[in-house]
């Protein structure tokens, strides 16, 4: 399975080629230097992928596809979405053609991955919600429960455009525009990730996390080296880290970037948070460099949706008032 | 067996985690699935924005009188990782969408499929492509 690209239907002129995950962790690479002496990672990659984050119940505690399953189901993805057809006059049939804005994942290069989930080890899940983060998550529902359409203040973070779930830490293959940009000064790292547009600018010198006073919507990020590999520790969420998933802001990631060839960095990263799991979960998945530039993604000054969901929200109310 | 059991959940898994993966908010929340439509007009602007692009459109009625609709579609980043631009989309240029119309009545719609009306041929796919004819490249 090496040296191949899969779902590459657009070819974007771009060469992800690695090795089979297994091979990540013994990798040898060792990256050039930046002038100031450190692993260089400076590039921009792409993380999109097709492996979900959780592994799919039936899998059990399989980790890695063959590379002849890999193969199967990669065929199995290249039907074009547009022929799963949808009955006209259904919601699901609302949604603009895809293919035809070259979005989602089966129109993009990624790199191959033969792992079942993003999740690694035996179960391949983010482990269960200790009780009282449920309750948590369920006050916090509550909150807004039977409004969620009254104005903007209750709509989802991402459809307001603050931030996509993706973004992390930990980052996560997004479902279109997945592309990110790591830049390199003495002494810092900074990540752009296209979707939706903002900067983690990382110190390298291991210095202390901020005052636990500071709450940020990407925490706070210090980074240091060891060896071929950039460790970053995040802490200092605000309450609706956009990892999701219930997590509180006690989450703690680390971030581990190693080059593993000069087109492909391995991405891992263990999440912790003492408030929502009993135990820690990690993950990996490899980025490859493409060519281009992350674009612009200005989300909030075209954000239409914004009113058209409210207006037609006020259209419901309205409908619903006449019976 | 179950190997091939797997595999066929996972593609299934795919195709149905597809449409809302790909789109900045639920659809159904903007759009009417009880007002499908069918437009055919003249192009008059292509906002090149995101979350999602808006095509705007000319449509004559029955009566000559015209309205002015606005479509959306997907976001442009990727449109021009393919080599698209503005002037892929060219003002005047006749298309047909089929979609469905906002819920609140006004002259909004998202854009189910984009064609060529000269030739049916899918908005920004097969003869769209930079440098066929019809797709109006900016080199």
């Amino acid at each position: 399975m090496n040296k191949q690209v899969l779902h590459s239907f657009l070819n974007l002129g771009v060469a992800l080629a690695v090795a089979a995950a297994p091979a990540f962790a013994q990798s040898k690479y060792k990256a050039p230097r930046t002038p100031d002496g450190v692993p260089d990672i400076e590039g921009v990659y792409s993380n999109s992928s097709n492996v979900p984050l959780e592994r799919a119940n039936n899998l059990g505690a399989k980790e890695f596809y063959t590379p002849a399953e890999l193969t199967a189901q990669a065929k199995a993805a290249a039907v074009p979405r547009e022929k799963a057809a949808t009955q006209v006059g259904t919601v699901a049939d609302i949604h603009y053609d895809v293919s035809q804005f070259g979005l989602g994942k089966t129109v993009t290069d990624a790199m191959v991955n033969t792992r079942t989930s993003l999740i690694v080890g035996p179960t391949g899940k983010v482990p269960p919600m200790i009780a009282a983060a449920t309750k948590r998550q369920q006050a916090a529902r509550a909150l807004t429960a039977g409004h969620e359409m009254d104005g903007p203040e209750n709509r989802g973070i991402a459809e307001r455009c603050f931030y996509w779930g993706g973004e992390g830490p930990p980052m996560m293959p997004q479902g279109y525009n997945s592309n990110l940009q790591i830049a390199q000064g003495p002494g810092y790292v900074a990540i752009q990730q296209e979707m939706i547009h903002d900067v983690r600018i990382i110190p390298t010198d291991n210095r202390a996390h901020l005052d636990p006073s500071i709450r940020q919507w990407f925490g706070n990020s210090v980074g240091h080296w060891e060896g071929e590999t950039l460790v970053v520790d995040t802490t200092n969420f605000n309450d609706q880290p956009a990892l999701g998933r219930g997590a509180s802001r006690d989450l703690h990631v680390v971030e581990r970037f190693t080059r593993t060839g000069p087109e492909t960095v391995l991405y891992q990263f263990t999440v912790s948070d003492p408030q929502t799991w009993e135990t820690s979960w990690s993950g990996e998945y490899p980025m490859g460099k493409i060519k281009g530039q992350v674009y612009e993604y200005a989300c909030q000054e075209g954000n239409y949706g914004m009113a058209n969901i409210l207006s037609g929200a006020r259209a419901d109310e309205k409908k619903a008032a006449q019976k | 067996m179950r190997t091939k059991f797997a595999l066929i959940i996972a593609a299934v898994g795919l195709a149905a985690s597809a449409i809302p993966a790909v789109a900045h908010h639920a659809f159904a929340a903007e759009f009417d699935a009880s007002r499908p439509l069918k437009l055919t007009g003249t192009v008059t602007k292509w906002e090149l924005v995101n979350p999602h692009s808006w095509i705007h459109l000319d449509v004559k009625n029955a009566d000559g009188s015209v309205t002015a609709w606005m479509i959306e579609g997907g976001s442009p980043n990727s449109l021009l990782r393919l080599g698209f631009t503005k002037n892929s989309l060219p003002e005047g240029s006749q298309i047909t969408v089929d979609g469905y119309q906002a819920k609140d009545g006004a002259n909004r719609a998202v854009g189910k499929a984009l064609t060529f009306t000269k030739d049916g041929k899918s908005l920004f796919m097969g003869g769209s492509a930079p440098g066929a004819d019809g797709g109006g490249q900016e080199k």
